[in-house]
């Protein structure tokens, strides 16, 4: 919102700088977001002169020599000027060397293509002025040779443009911001005297005009009220009017319609007037639109309504969106001789939805959506008839109407010192507190001592209606706290009494996986949680899309939430490669969404992709990265997330390379895991060079525990190990985990209570000369040891031989030798 | 005998040097000082020397005995140097570049989340989570947000279908529609009605606003929240604790300011600027980084606290923002593009 310093001043009588008074508004809550100034700038040596004569440049056709009187600020002048009106007879403004214009630009006597020019005839762009630099700066008042630029010039103003915060609709407009300043720098406020108080039992009485209004929806209108004013004349706004409403940047029309903006503009109650021979009936209704009734709005629109917009009608049709926009053939015209003035109050959800449904956007509207106050509906109506008699001419006639609005205001709160006090933390006396309430019109109606230990008064305080806002103590507390300054709080140090409570298990298990893959060498990514359904179908069944779909996606690309992270990995990766950036390693940690039961649940995941290319040559080979790297790092999640994942089975899913990545899963429970080369098809169609490994761990943030489980140490022999291989020959089908599984669980039995079995690893996968076609070997290294002592030999051999019996025991296994 | 003993040595002493591998050395060693060995046969032959030179011929002996094991041991300790030697390829030269990848970086929004997270536990903050999904009534009702807020516009805020279901999000009320957060506060909410007061917590967590993307918007992006709910707690603790944040992030030179706000769900309500020096690519006084007040008694009353016996603060900002100002990044869709050259810069 724009507020001009000059306007203020109608009320309060400001004589701090711009600057003081920007941080005034500052600190009472709104926030400035520009100050221009407008009018002449203070500019040294810039003076009025007069072209005496003109010649064309001999060097160059688009200049001219002029000489230009200045009169007392140093006579006549030679100046090259290359404006296309420099011509003779004109006043101009002058700069004389010595100036300095804005940017930085220093005037000097000089010679121009050999012709000396001793100053510049100035174009309004040059001085830093509205206007364009094609030509000079007429001065058809003519004013006095020599003066200064400001006083040829009218005077200028400062222009603040605000941010005001939703809660104080009363300050949108300019005695609501005038009202504040004048608290801030306790300086008295005038209001402006109506003369016209809304008395019409003396005006002749004209029916002829406007017979009756009626409101038929009151909860979207609660107060209604019409004036009617005969024999006016329509006609440009004096002066003061246009300047002041040029000065925020609203474009005068003519009288009336000039006064209906000003007097919002003053006091935020937005005003409609109409031509009282427009209306139909001679009546007025404040009805809900008909479905598909039509109205051509002031900009011209046909606007087609449907029964949930209020209007205000004629006997026949509507003629207004109410609180929005007028219509444009019931509007004041040149012709217009006798007049309805409008002020009403409309509910704010009204206003804001027809607001919305029509995308139209107004002065009125934005105010009724925040809120208007009701009780200044009257005095601005008055304000108003004022104002149009005093520039338009005619009279109030009668009769007027009103409907509606007889709830009388009437609000206290009451709020003690010590409750204020305990709040903000640091002491304020009480006559502070006193002024400030009295400073913001909020007038104290009763103050009471309070009883020990309580130690300052309670007082009522009386809310005026344009502060709906304050309702309760704690409110109170707030204007206490904006006059006493809020850079005014003391400091003071943090007071932390006893331990935090442990971190969320989410963040401690995101922290932690971060940490694994950073320590891994992975550069840590965020990618969008919104995916575009492409990307997601190529990692989720087709069947579960749709309940990943907004209801209201803004663009294409962002349409679904992510059901995995490794999407926007190989996005990045793709990213990355494109602009020749070599990265091999990409891992995120964030939320993805999945499908379980029907439903749809919100997990912690973690996840990593591996570029088998990394796009880097280099002087030395290093393997790359294969299924069993990104089976570790996934295996490794898990366990930071207390899952233990099992085996992980064949990949028969979107994304991965069948038979070439595995996943593992309990969705009854909550988790999900994967790793292994992405879709070779895949990473082609997103134009990634080389194949990628990739691995996550998704699962249901409730599955994370709250705490680590409890560790207990168990005892391990000091005695030397005894190991031994046993390659078995099995059909190649047979997964190595299962015949692992068989051999641990031979080998235990086999150690029995009598030694240890500790654990094997496969050392050795054999295809070929000596095993069967089909087949395969798998070599295991078993190790045993004594708890108490060295085993021998004979034991170890007898219980190895007992585990390759039991190892054997039904299946077509064979022993390798 | 004295002969035979320095000949045998010296054919040693010639010969050992030569010997390079340890099988060599082991057939030597027997050719000298084995059971058949030549030494040996000297040592023998001490039985036939007379009574009285024993003594003499006794010292020879040993004298040559400890030379030739001298000899043997030079030529062990030269074999076992070699052997260690041969384990060694060419000498290296460290100037050349690892071909290894790395290091791993942190995200600079992690870095920034953790920051803040540290300094914040040192003050009995403890981190608090939760969906990102949420139901309309933790993230706006709870907060008194009016039912007709722009905020809960669908012009502004996204929203699930009517008929989606979450499994593992909870809903006040069956009717209500899920939505993605706009705020952490909803975290807040969820905190307070499953404990009891005090509540010290911080709610980091990624929030989403239905906005065009451009150098300083992004569709999704970072709060950090604080929530402090106890007995007298006012609004000089919250600017104390302001002042500590951004001292301990920026330096004890920073300064922060108060300028009267408006939010809901807090009253009085306030946006913080703050002062430091050295911000890469600031050049006004005070910037604003983030908004706070005192916690609304509405939203007290909403999760079942007294407003009369608790009173709180709440303090919240975006960490893009801050990573922004922190790191002099200016554009946002950097976080969100994951170029390594960006990434390198700040772990």
């Amino acid at each position: 919102m724009k507020v001009s310093l000059n306007w203020l001043r109608d009320y309060v009588p400001l004589t701090a700088t711009p600057e003081e008074i920007a941080r005034a508004i500052t600190f009472l809550g709104f926030e400035v977001e520009g100050i221009h100034a407008t009018g002449a700038p203070r500019l040294e040596h810039v003076v009025v002169g007069e072209i005496l004569t003109r010649a064309r440049h001999p060097n160059a056709d688009k200049l001219s020599v002029c000489t230009v009187d200045v009169g007392p600020a140093g006579g006549v002048k030679t100046i090259v000027c290359g404006a296309p009106n420099c011509d003779v007879g004109h006043r101009v403004l002058v700069a004389l060397p010595g100036a300095v214009l804005p940017g930085n630009f220093a005037i000097k006597a000089s010679k121009i293509r050999g012709q000396a020019s001793d100053g510049m005839m100035c174009s309004p762009d040059e001085l830093g002025l509205p206007g364009d630099h094609a030509g000079l700066l007429l001065l058809p008042d003519r004013p006095a040779l020599g003066v200064s630029i400001q006083e040829a010039l009218p005077g200028g103003d400062t222009i603040f443009d605000l941010e005001i915060t939703p809660n104080r609709p009363d300050c949108q407009c300019h005695l609501g911001i005038a009202r504040e300043l004048a608290a801030w720098f306790r300086l008295p406020l005038t209001y402006p005297q109506e003369r016209f108080r809304g008395d019409v039992s003396a005006a002749p009485r004209r029916p002829d005009l406007l017979a009756g209004a009626e409101v038929r929806s009151p909860e979207d209108c609660p107060y209604y009220s019409a004036h009617v004013i005969a024999g006016i004349k329509v006609g440009p706004s004096p002066a003061w009017l246009q300047d002041r409403l040029r000065a925020i940047g609203l474009r005068p029309i003519n009288n009336v319609v000039d006064v209906t903006n000003y007097v919002m503009l003053e006091t935020g109650e937005p005003l409609h007037a109409f031509d009282a021979r427009r209306l139909e009936g001679r009546r007025i209704v404040v009805r809900p639109a008909g479905a598909g009734e039509r109205l051509v709005t002031l900009d011209g629109r046909e606007r087609t309504l449907d029964d949930r917009t209020l209007v205000i009608a004629d006997a026949a049709r509507a003629v207004v969106i109410a609180g929005v926009m007028g219509g444009q053939d019931s509007g004041v015209a040149t012709d217009t001789t006798d007049l309805i003035l409008e002020c009403a109050i409309f509910r704010r959800q009204t206003v804001r939805a027809a607001s919305r449904r029509l995308g139209l956007s107004t002065d009125s509207s934005y105010r009724y959506e925040r809120g208007v106050d009701p009780h200044g509906a009257p005095e601005a109506a008055w304000r108003a008839i004022d104002l149009i008699l005093e520039t338009a001419g005619g009279s109030v006639v009668g009769p007027s109407f009103q409907v509606g609005g007889d709830v009388p205001w009437s609000r206290e709160v009451v709020v003690t010192h010590d409750f204020i006090t305990e709040r903000l933390g640091f002491e304020v006396p009480a006559a502070e507190m006193r002024a400030a309430f009295e400073a913001l019109e909020l007038r104290i109606t009763r103050e009471d001592e309070t009883v020990q230990p309580a130690r300052g008064p309670a007082w009522t305080v009386a809310i005026p209606s344009w502060r709906d806002d304050l309702d309760r103590p704690i409110d109170l507390v707030e204007e206490v706290l904006r006059l006493h300054g809020t850079e005014r709080i003391p400091p003071a140090t943090v007071v932390a009494p006893g331990l935090a409570a442990e971190d969320d298990p989410v963040v401690r298990f995101n922290r932690q996986a971060t940490d694994y893959l950073v320590g891994h060498d992975f550069h840590e990514c965020v990618n969008y949680t919104l995916r575009p359904a492409r990307e997601l179908s190529t990692w989720t069944a087709a069947a579960e899309l749709p309940g990943l779909a907004l209801a209201n996606p803004f663009v294409d690309d962002q349409t679904h939430l992510r059901s995995s992270l490794i999407g926007g990995l190989l996005e990045s990766l793709r990213l990355n490669q494109a602009r020749g950036v070599p990265v091999a390693r990409l891992a995120e940690t964030g939320r993805v969404f999945l499908a379980r039961e029907g439903e749809v649940v919100e997990c912690v995941a973690a996840a990593f992709v591996v570029a088998e290319s990394s796009g880097e040559r280099s002087w030395l080979r290093r393997e790359s990265a294969d299924f069993f790297n990104a089976r570790h790092h996934v295996a490794a999640l898990a366990g930071l997330a207390g899952l233990r994942m099992g085996p992980l089975a064949p990949a028969a899913a979107p994304g991965w390379q069948a038979g070439h990545a595995a996943l593992a899963a309990d969705s009854r429970r909550g988790w999900w895991a994967g790793a292994g080369l992405v879709d070779l098809a895949l990473t082609r169609s997103l134009g990634i060079e080389g194949r990628v490994q990739a691995g996550f761990v998704a699962l249901m943030p409730e599955l994370l525990p709250a705490r680590a489980g409890a560790r207990r140490f168990q005892d391990f022999s000091l005695f030397p190990a005894a190991l031994r291989d046993l390659a078995l020959i099995v059909p190649e089908p047979t997964p190595a985990g299962e015949v692992m599984a068989r051999v641990e669980r031979a080998a235990r039995q086999a150690a029995g209570a009598n030694f240890t079995f500790e654990g094997t690893t496969v050392f050795d996968v054999y295809r070929g000369p000596g095993v069967p076609e089909g087949h395969k070997s798998l070599a295991f290294n078993l190790v045993f040891r004594g708890k108490e002592r060295t085993l021998t030999d004979d034991e170890v051999n007898a219980a190895f031989q007992r585990l390759q019996d039991e190892s054997l025991a039904g299946t077509a296994w064979q022993i390798r030798r | 005998m004295q002969a035979q003993l320095q000949a045998v040595l010296a054919k040693a002493a010639a010969e050992l040097p030569a010997v390079l591998l340890r099988p060599e050395l082991e057939a030597a060693k027997a050719r000298y000082v084995g059971p058949n060995g030549e030494f040996t046969a000297l040592m023998k032959q001490m039985g036939a020397v007379p009574k009285e030179e024993r003594p003499a011929v006794g010292k020879l002996i040993n004298e040559a005995k400890g030379r030739l094991q001298v000899l043997l041991d030079e030529a062990l300790a030269r074999i076992a140097a070699a052997e260690l030697a041969a384990q060694l390829g060419p000498t290296i030269d460290p100037t050349l570049p690892s071909p290894d990848p790395g290091p791993g970086t942190r995200h600079p929004l992690t870095l920034v989340r953790e920051e803040m997270c540290r300094i914040l536990r040192k003050v009995g903050f403890s981190v608090a989570d939760g969906p990102e999904v949420e139901s309309e009534y933790y993230c706006f009702d709870a907060l008194s947000t009016p039912a007709d807020h722009p905020a809960r516009d669908e012009k502004d805020t996204f929203y699930l279908p009517a008929d989606a279901r979450f499994g593992n999000v909870s809903k006040k009320d069956p009717a209500e529609r899920y939505l993605l957060r706009t705020h952490t506060s909803s975290v807040q909410i969820r905190t307070m009605l499953r404990g009891e007061p005090p509540i010290r917590i911080v709610s980091p967590g990624r929030v989403y606003r239905r906005d065009t993307t451009d150098a300083t918007h992004s569709a999704n992006f970072h709060q950090l929240e604080c929530l402090y709910v106890d007995r007298n707690v006012t609004v000089r603790d919250l600017k104390a604790l302001l002042d500590h944040i951004f001292a301990a992030l920026l330096g004890k030179d920073t300064r922060t300011r108060f300028r009267p706000h408006y939010f809901g769900y807090t009253e009085p309500s306030f946006e913080v600027d703050l002062a430091a020096a050295h911000l890469p690519r600031v050049n006004k006084p005070w910037i604003e980084i983030g908004g706070c007040g005192m916690v609304d008694p509405e939203v007290f009353a909403a999760v079942g606290y007294d407003p009369e016996r608790w009173t709180g603060y709440a303090f919240g900002m975006g960490l893009e923002r801050l990573a922004m100002l922190l790191y002099g990044i200016d554009d946002i869709r950097y976080f969100y593009q994951n170029d390594a050259r960006f990434l390198r810069q700040f772990a």
